[in-house]
């Protein structure tokens, strides 16, 4: 009789076993797929490239960021929802996957800053604006060369994107001078604090948009591609993000 | 109906996908800038001509693409009422005259360095160009680079000449 209730026992504990191993790979199957780079130190860096998919400097940033103590969660978002790397692409990423992302990164405990580049800054901040306000407050939030517009055509107004609630968030936008976009800074800057963001800016003077990328950039492009991990670190503290 | 037979007949030959929006007919924007030498211009001292107002920028590649094919359009309308204007947005006066040096061009360079003409026009890409009647319209616009001695971006440019009075042309 022992031997049965023993038996049953067991039975009983592999199947809570199993279930909590199902659950833990539901979990983590609902969640886009994206590379880590380990680190122990007490920051987390999400970064989520353009719709051009990631480059190698990018990919070469993270891993100096991660040997210097900031853990970086990189997704690619044309590769991890096999899109075409065309900006359309990022309206068509799954909103609720990407909360769910955000949620597992602050799960934790570590200092989230999350890194996102032109459209790719939609769906992301998309994504945030279905967070719980206490959620929202946790994450910083670096923008390079956000694209919002859902007009932008010669003479006519521009139309942004409605992102939902933004209260409570940090956001710094990082410009590169050499862009069509700078002389419309103002504009999305007021666009953000009107969805409800606290935003700042700094201007990334002698470069274009997507430096790190260009078929042909310049010698300073080409330097500064190289310490886009250091230039990550110094706008991260500079915006106070812990 | 001259007009709409020249731009259909030279449009498929231009070997360019169209990228030519039709303007809305509409009075151009403002547009107050300084040249090089810091004398003043706007649109009212080229009442008369066709215009071509070109935005760009000294580091924009496709800028630099089709800069040389406006040049040619210029010798080549020698004579004729058109306007090139390129208008550099949003660059200081030392960077567009480091270009100049590189890339000598006829027709007036000016500087929007603050941006303002930028957006008053509403230009949201470089290059960004938009073609003006005689009377100031904004009849053609083209977003991005093209070749403009040749193909459809002549045509357009023809057909707005043929418009003016035969002693303009």
């Amino acid at each position: 009789m022992a031997g049965i209730a023993s038996r049953w026992a067991e039975h009983g504990l592999r199947a809570i076993l199993l279930g909590l191993l199902l659950c833990a790979f539901a979990a983590k199957a609902a969640l886009p797929d994206y590379l880590t780079f380990h680190s122990e130190g007490e920051r987390r860096l999400l970064w989520v490239p353009s719709e051009q998919g990631l480059s190698e400097p990018e990919h070469q940033a993270a891993q100096q960021l991660a040997k210097q103590g900031t853990e970086v969660w990189l997704l690619d978002l044309t590769h991890a929802y096999f899109l075409p790397q065309l900006p359309s692409s990022m309206d068509v990423v799954p909103q609720h996957d990407l909360a769910d992302w955000l949620r597992a990164a602050l799960a934790d405990g570590k200092g989230v800053t999350l890194y996102a580049v032109a459209r790719a800054t939609v769906p992301v901040l998309h994504a945030i604006a279905r967070l719980e306000p206490a959620q929202r407050a946790r994450l910083c939030v670096l923008l390079m060369h956000p694209n919002l517009y859902a007009v932008a055509e010669p003479l006519a107004e521009p139309g942004y994107l409605d992102m939902g609630d933004l209260s409570g968030l940090r956001v710094r936008l990082l410009q590169p001078r050499r862009s069509a976009a700078t002389p419309w800074l103002p504009g999305q800057l007021a666009h953000l604090a009107l969805q409800g963001a606290a935003v700042s800016h700094v201007m990334l003077e002698n470069l274009r948009e997507t430096y790190w990328a260009r078929e042909t950039p310049t010698e300073f492009e080409v330097v500064e591609s190289r310490r886009m991990a250091a230039m990550l670190l110094h706008e991260m503290n500079a915006w106070g993000c812990r | 109906m001259i007009v709409a037979l020249i731009v259909s007949v030279l449009a498929p030959v231009s070997g360019m996908a169209a990228g030519f929006q039709t303007g809305a007919n509409v009075p151009a924007p403002a547009l107050q800038a300084q040249d090089l030498s810091g004398v003043p211009h706007t649109l009212a001292s080229f009442r008369g001509k066709v215009v071509l107002l070109n935005f760009w920028a000294s580091w924009c590649p496709p800028c630099q693409r089709e800069m040389p094919s406006m040049e040619r359009l210029r010798l080549r309308m020698a004579g004729r009422p058109l306007e090139i204007i390129a208008l550099d947005s949003a660059e200081t006066r030392d960077e567009v005259s480091a270009y100049l040096s590189r890339m000598p061009l006829g027709f007036p360079v000016l500087l929007d360095s603050d941006g303002s003409n930028t957006r008053r026009w509403k230009v949201f890409a470089l290059p960004s160009s938009f073609l003006l009647d005689a009377e100031g319209r904004v009849r053609y616009i083209l977003t991005g680079p093209t070749e403009w001695d040749e193909g459809e971006a002549l045509g357009l440019v023809e057909s707005l000449l043929a418009e003016l009075p035969v002693a303009g042309k």
